[in-house]
């Protein structure tokens, strides 16, 4: 009986399983977006704009009165709405799960403190799209603010791989892909308890690998050219991987954390001519002369918490504040007054709501708004090598295209609508603040999950911090994370991934919780079951 | 490191013995001519200072000097009484990286029975330094732990700790909880911190209650004698307000929290370190308690103090009135004893007060102003005679008494050089 | 905190705005200058054009606009020089290997280091901040002007020696012992002095690899596809230490350890600038003397660790009169602000003259870091780097009161009381504001 049930169960997930699936692949259908502003970046505002989208582009837009609306698109009625190109974050951490340390690394590697052979440039092979594990939760996150592309790079390691550009198109890693591999990530970092421990261990590491690449590429070629009397040079995967960063001069993204750290990176631009982005960079401004000297891509990120380094975070904490508030958000204004191009990205941002109030701090701080976006579409897109398909909303380019309700960075203004890839994506709308709560739902629960196909047994394990909810919720299907959950009052929702054969479905949670017991409804795509949850007591030892 | 550690040992007890007074100092001696800085009291020009039986028989500008007497001419030096290390390692530490030589620290949270200067190493190298840069009395100091243990006082000349110690035990050290800097913006620390005081405060209370039914079965055999418990047992004298504690605290933060402490306990309290002090320098007078510095060769805690909080930080707590004194805070540089109190002096705290703070302050603190810190008759007859201001980095001492006693003034220093002279 | 704020704001829209700095005009007048090299003038003055040292004497006329500060009753001498110091560093060992002459301190520049004001409150104006002493061979040092505000590329002395740190003894011995598993090679004196001479001995065939590709690239016989040798970063240093493009600045304690040092010089022809610490270096001044090697020492820290049980405090003044060249450092971001104290203890330990002491912290440092051309003492040509003491320099009693460096006021502790008591009146005034609300 048991058996069954949960079979049934199994049954009607996979059903919602393959429904999503199939939408993501089958073609683009066409849509008419009509009586919108639109804002397209590239040229001046439209008022009463139509946008046509087909299968993923942009067919045209224009005036209501120059456009033909298709008899085949559906119409999407967006009066009072503001239509935007999506934003693109240029340089993020977003879906990248990182590879397990395995075990008993760190202990050999404190002993080969005596290197013999140094297997330093491992990562510079590590590709970012290897490592992609996209998540519901992100995207609608993403969504939320309205970010449609987005740039992933590993985030540790001195060769931190190579990144990925991607649209947020879904969750399916190979439909996102825009471009692979974009560059190579170098972080000002060190190695623990390994060579090189220390920053300038680090650039003395970073100089020896691309000298050490030049001359393997120097044997190779002369080896290629004339190899009699040569002895051929031993195939090396490590400098192989770096080869069409330090001799193609392929892009190589420097991650600044502080002003020392640009000039770092300068330094090896310049002695070893490499094709260089500068990212994060959130003290260009205090290096404006040379950073306009190096004449490179600037990726400036919106996180405006002073580095360590920074006198302003040595001499107190209200010293400290000051330059998180005031002095680090004018970063941007400042490059902008010093005719510095640059994007703007998340890098650092704990979550993509953080960059939406960061940007309308460094508006206050006195970047122009239209500069603030033209950051975020057209300048990164353009950077990215991407400047013909996205960045800007223009016939033949990719769909990707944000409805607002309002002007975009306005306190006020929310994404209603994202098309991606022409995809539509409905906006989730952000959560409520949090009342404050006496309950704490730390703890295990029991509960039943009970829905038209049957009846299924599951135990909840959850952790509670002020209004925050997280935890495991494990069943004979497996276990699965609850995250973004909120206590507010009584008032309980989370969410649950589940994943059911190798796929990721959301799961969301509604409902009211007591000290010792819980009930509301799971919903998700396609239907919707009844929880109940009770406590299960702690044993006192 | 153990045999290295024998071996130089071993180098040290053969060679280097010093800190001891020339063997045939007479009885009766005669300082001619010097200028004398009693310290308390108006300085005296052309001084003579007259020793009998190790103490200050006479001193002034129109003493008798009796026939049997042997008269040192001082002729263009200047007299001081010796002077005191309030807080020091002399005779606990040698070498401190080398484990083997430090006895300075105990481990354990709860130490009350253990006393410093049963760990005292009359040849340690440091003390003859010490000694023949002015130094004569000290205060030896154990560490760690929240009751470090027992420090005591010696004086910086004899064969054994016996000839050595002045008094065994002249405070009993605590380490008054704090929350370490790094850690002060969390949450938990400070909730540890009261913890911790509020165990200290139990054990304090549990040693009353000890002492109360050791008494009542003192009086009463019918009553049981309590078990004899050693924590309790010794920290019977501090709970009587006989044996002061010096309590060790920095922050103005836990320095009020300290106070309070004092006050609730009714204890006799010495404060140590206190390096924001000048934060809350009325509420120090206010306590009445006075306060030992640690070594000025340290940097402030924050930016925010100001670069000079440490170096001002003596002056300021003078100003509102709080009885201080200075320490080295070492061994191997506790012969830099006087600069800690110069370097107050160079950021605002009178040059007189400042002597005073190695001197006389330091004895009245630790109880000891009826033979010590001054020059005045009938106290004992450590005195100093210097080419200059006692304070001055490029002084020289050129003899040092220790009761009534020239010293020898050699040490290892002297001992090396000489020794590498002849190369 | 708010005069912080402000006065740093404007410091750093300075070093932002203005580039690399040139140097400013002061007058300072009517001090006792302390020129250490060529003696005192009492009421002197010191003028400075173009952060250049024009005139020096009496009765220095101003040149109209410029900017004067009274010296009367205080004392004017040239910047205090640390010549072995970990300052203004992000990070001081690659702890990652034993030998490790690739890595440059000029790639760690934290310009922005709070220690940098710390030595300036303390008359430093010059600093030799280096590689640490974990390996035998460490990384190249580099000299900073103590430019608090500006930027890390106009705080770098260009005229200084290029230095390469070495490390001898207890410290590479026991570089390891925090890690786990096998302990690292060296863990002797000897493995130490075998593993620096394995180096040379590479560096040396490194150099011959290149000589006889250069040669055999210029040959006509040549053959085309002839591949050059692996350039490699710790050789290249080692070879400019043979070519006497970088001099040695090595960290030792005991005598026979520094002795084996020189002979290792001798075998491979490098320099040595100067050893660091030398606990027992009055042991050799023969040999010290002999060879032209200086000593940068502390004047009575000592008996931290048994290789420094022998360090007596008479090691400075008995150096110099051997002929040694000795400097005082701090190698402490505490420490560098009293380094005029420590110099005035070589009066009392060994009887150096006040002039003798003050060249221990100003033109002996200046002799080994190869700047004695433009700083270490005052003198016409010099840079203008000078520090205001309100008592003797060498007096315990003594106070830096301003510290100059190219004619630009950096430290000033007038201005400083000003606005701490200002800030202070404020902070009581909020206070009572606060109470009445109440």
């Amino acid at each position: 009986m048991r058996t069954q049930k949960i079979s049934f169960i199994v049954s009607a997930f996979a059903a919602i399983l393959l429904l999503a699936l199939i939408s993501s692949a089958r073609v683009g259908p066409a849509y008419a977006i009509v009586n919108c502003k639109i804002v397209p970046v590239s040229g001046p505002p439209v008022a009463n704009g139509v946008i046509i989208i087909r299968d993923g582009l942009i067919e045209s837009l224009g005036t209501q009165d120059k456009v033909v609306i298709p008899e085949d698109a559906e119409v999407i009625k967006a009066d009072g709405l503001h239509a935007y190109p999506g934003l693109i974050d240029a340089h993020t951490n977003f879906f990248i799960e990182p590879p397990k340390e395995e075990p008993g690394q760190r202990a050999t590697a404190a002993v080969a403190a005596q290197p013999e052979e140094k297997n330093w440039a491992q990562d510079a092979s590590l590709m970012a799209f290897d490592l992609l594990k996209p998540k519901k939760t992100v995207v609608d996150s993403l969504h939320m603010v309205g970010i449609t592309t987005i740039l992933v790079a590993a985030e540790k390691g001195i060769y931190a791989g190579q990144s990925v550009l991607l649209n947020v198109n879904g969750e399916k890693a190979e439909a996102m892909v825009i471009k692979n591999p974009v560059a190579l990530h170098i972080n000002f970092t060190t190695e623990r308890g390994r060579y090189p421990s220390s920053l300038m261990g680090t650039m003395a590491f970073l100089r020896q690998s691309f000298l050490d690449t030049s001359h393997y590429s120097t044997h190779k070629s002369l080896f290629s050219s004339s190899s009699r009397g040569l002895k051929r040079p031993e195939y090396d995967p490590y400098l192989e991987a770096l080869y069409p960063f330090a001799v193609e001069k392929r892009p190589v993204f420097f991650n600044c954390a502080n002003l020392e750290d640009i000039k770092r990176a300068s330094r090896l631009i310049k002695e070893f001519k490499l094709n260089s982005f500068l990212t994060g960079a959130n003290e260009a401004w205090r290096v404006a002369d040379l950073v306009k000297e190096l004449n490179v891509p600037l990726l400036v990120s919106l996180d405006f918490k002073p580095p360590f380094t920074s006198i302003y975070v040595n001499q107190g904490e209200e010293m400290k504040k000051k330059a998180e508030e005031e002095i680090y958000p004018a970063n941007a204004a400042h490059l902008h007054d010093q005719k510095v191009r640059f994007a703007l990205t998340s890098l650092g941002l704990n979550k993509p709501s953080d960059m939406v109030k960061n940007i309308q701090k460094a508006i206050k701080a006195g970047l122009p708004r239209e500069e603030a976006l033209k950051a975020m579409t057209i300048v990164p897109a353009q950077l990215l090598g991407v400047g013909d398909i996205l960045g800007s909303l223009e016939p033949g380019k990719i769909a990707n295209i944000i409805l607002t309700s309002g002007e975009i960075f306005d306190e006020k203004t929310k994404v209603e609508r994202v098309f991606v890839d022409g995809i539509s994506f409905k906006v989730k709308q952000p959560p409520k603040k949090a009342q404050p709560t006496t309950l704490d739902l730390t703890g295990k629960w029991k509960a039943a999950i009970s829905g038209p196909m049957g009846e299924l047994e599951v135990n909840l394990d959850i952790q509670q911090e002020v209004n925050a909810i997280s935890g495991k919720i494990s069943s004979d299907m497996g276990q699965w994370d609850i995250t973004d959950g909120v206590l507010s009052g009584k008032e309980l929702s989370f969410t649950i991934s589940a994943t059911i054969m190798d796929e990721t479905i959301e799961l969301t949670f509604n409902g009211t919780a007591e000290q010792d017991s819980i009930e509301g409804t799971i919903s998700f795509e396609g239907g919707s079951a009844e929880l109940k949850a009770t406590r299960i007591p702690e044993r006192s030892s | 490191m153990t045999r290295k550690t024998l071996t130089f040992f071993t180098v040290v007890v053969f060679c280097f013995s010093f800190g001891l007074s020339l063997d045939k100092s007479p009885n009766v001696i005669a300082i001619k001519g010097a200028k004398i800085i009693p310290v308390v009291g108006e300085d005296i020009e052309q001084g003579t200072i007259l020793i009998k039986d190790g103490k200050i028989e006479d001193i002034g500008q129109n003493v008798s000097i009796p026939q049997d007497a042997e008269v040192y001419d001082a002729q263009g030096l200047i007299a001081y009484p010796g002077m005191i290390d309030s807080y020091c390692y002399l005779g606990l530490q040698e070498i401190s990286a080398v484990s083997a030589t430090v006895d300075s620290r105990e481990t354990g949270q709860f130490n009350p029975q253990v006393k410093a200067v049963e760990a005292l190493w009359p040849d340690s190298m440091h003390i003859p330094i010490t000694m023949s840069n002015g130094i004569t009395t000290a205060v030896v100091v154990c560490t760690g732990g929240l009751i470090s243990g027992q420090v005591g006082m010696i004086r910086l000349a004899g064969w054994t700790p016996e000839e050595m110690v002045i008094r065994n035990s002249v405070a009993m050290h605590i380490q008054f909880p704090s929350v370490p800097r790094i850690r002060r913006r969390e949450s938990q620390p400070q909730e540890q911190t009261s913890k911790q005081i509020e165990e200290l405060k139990e054990l304090l209370n549990e040693v009353r209650y000890y002492q109360k039914r050791k008494q009542a079965a003192q009086k009463n055999s019918n009553l049981p004698l309590p078990g004899f418990d050693e924590k309790l047992e010794f920290l019977i004298p501090v709970v009587n307000g006989k044996l002061p504690v010096l309590i060790s605290v920095y922050a103005d933060k836990d320095i009020r929290a300290a106070i309070q402490f004092v006050k609730d306990e009714k204890l006799k309290a010495i404060f140590f370190g206190v390096t924001d002090g000048w934060k809350v320098a009325e509420e120090i007078k206010k306590s009445g308690i006075p306060v030992v510095f640690g070594s000025l060769y340290a940097m402030p805690s924050e930016w925010d103090n100001g670069y000079d909080a440490i170096y001002r930080n003596p002056g300021v707590l003078a100003k509102a009135g709080v009885k201080f004194s200075f320490s080295s805070q070492s061994a191997s540089l506790a012969k830099d004893l006087p600069y800690h109190a110069a370097k107050a002096a160079a950021f605002g705290l009178d040059k007189k007060e400042a002597l005073k703070g190695v001197t006389i302050y330091p004895a009245q603190i630790f109880g000891v102003d009826d033979s010590l810190g001054s020059l005045e008759k009938g106290k004992a007859a450590n005195i100093v005679l210097a080419d200059g201001d006692i304070l001055e980095l490029s002084t020289n001492i050129k003899r040092v008494f220790i009761d009534g006693k020239e010293m020898d003034l050699s040490n290892r220093y002297t001992q090396l050089l000489e020794k590498y002279k002849k190369r | 905190m708010n005069r912080k704020i402000i006065s740093l704001i404007v410091c750093l829209n300075l070093a932002v705005f203005s580039g690399i700095s040139s140097g400013q005009d002061l007058l300072i007048k009517n001090g006792t200058v302390l020129t250490v090299t060529q003696g005192t003038i009492l009421n002197g003055d010191v003028l400075i054009l173009n952060g250049i040292i024009e005139k020096i004497g009496k009765d220095l006329k101003a040149p109209e606009g410029i900017k004067i500060v009274d010296a009367a009753g205080k004392y004017v001498m040239p910047g205090i020089i640390d010549s072995h110091t970990h300052i203004a560093l992000s990070g001081t060992n690659e702890t990652g290997d034993a030998i490790t002459p690739e890595v440059n301190m000029r790639d760690v520049l934290h310009a922005e280091s709070p220690s940098i004001y710390t030595a300036l409150s303390g008359g430093v104006t010059m600093v030799h901040t280096m590689h640490g002493s974990g390996n035998p061979i460490g990384g190249e040092n580099i000299v900073l002007k103590m430019k608090w505000g500006k930027t890390s590329e106009e705080m770098i002395v260009p005229q200084a020696y290029r230095t390469l740190k070495f490390a001898l003894g207890e410290n590479p011995k026991r570089a390891s012992s925090f890690t786990i598993g096998t302990p690292r090679y060296p863990q002797s004196r000897m493995g130490v002095n075998a593993i620096i001479r394995r180096e040379f001995l590479k560096a040396k065939n490194y150099m011959e690899q290149w000589d006889r590709y250069l040669k055999a690239k210029k040959s006509k016989k040549a053959a085309k596809n002839i591949v050059p040798p692996r350039k490699d970063l710790q050789m290249e240093q080692l070879a400019d230490m043979i070519r006497g493009k970088m001099v040695a600045r090595c960290h030792s304690y005991r005598a026979d350890e520094t002795l084996e040092f020189i002979k290792l010089s001798k075998e491979f022809g490098f320099k040595i600038a100067c050893f660091e610490h030398v606990s027992e270096a009055f042991k050799i001044t023969k040999e010290l003397v002999e060879e032209g090697v200086g000593i940068s020492i502390f004047l009575d820290s000592w008996a931290y660790k048994v290789e420094a049980s022998e360090g007596i405090a008479y090691n400075a003044a008995y150096c110099t009169k051997k002929g040694v060249l000795v400097s005082i450092n701090s190698d402490s971001g505490e420490r560098i602000r009293r380094l005029f104290n420590d110099a005035a203890k070589s009066m009392k330990y060994g009887g150096l003259s006040a002039d003798e002491a003050l060249k221990l912290i100003t033109i002996n440092p200046a002799i080994q870091l190869g700047v004695e051309k433009i700083a270490g003492s005052l003198e016409v040509g010099k840079h203008g780097d000078v520090a205001i003491f309100n008592e003797h320099p060498l007096s315990a009693y003594t106070a830096c009161q301003m510290t100059v460096v190219e004619g630009e006021i950096y430290f000033d502790r007038a201005q400083y009381l000003k606005e701490r008591e200002e800030m202070e009146k404020k902070k009581k005034e909020e206070e009572k504001k606060k109470g009445e609300k109440k």
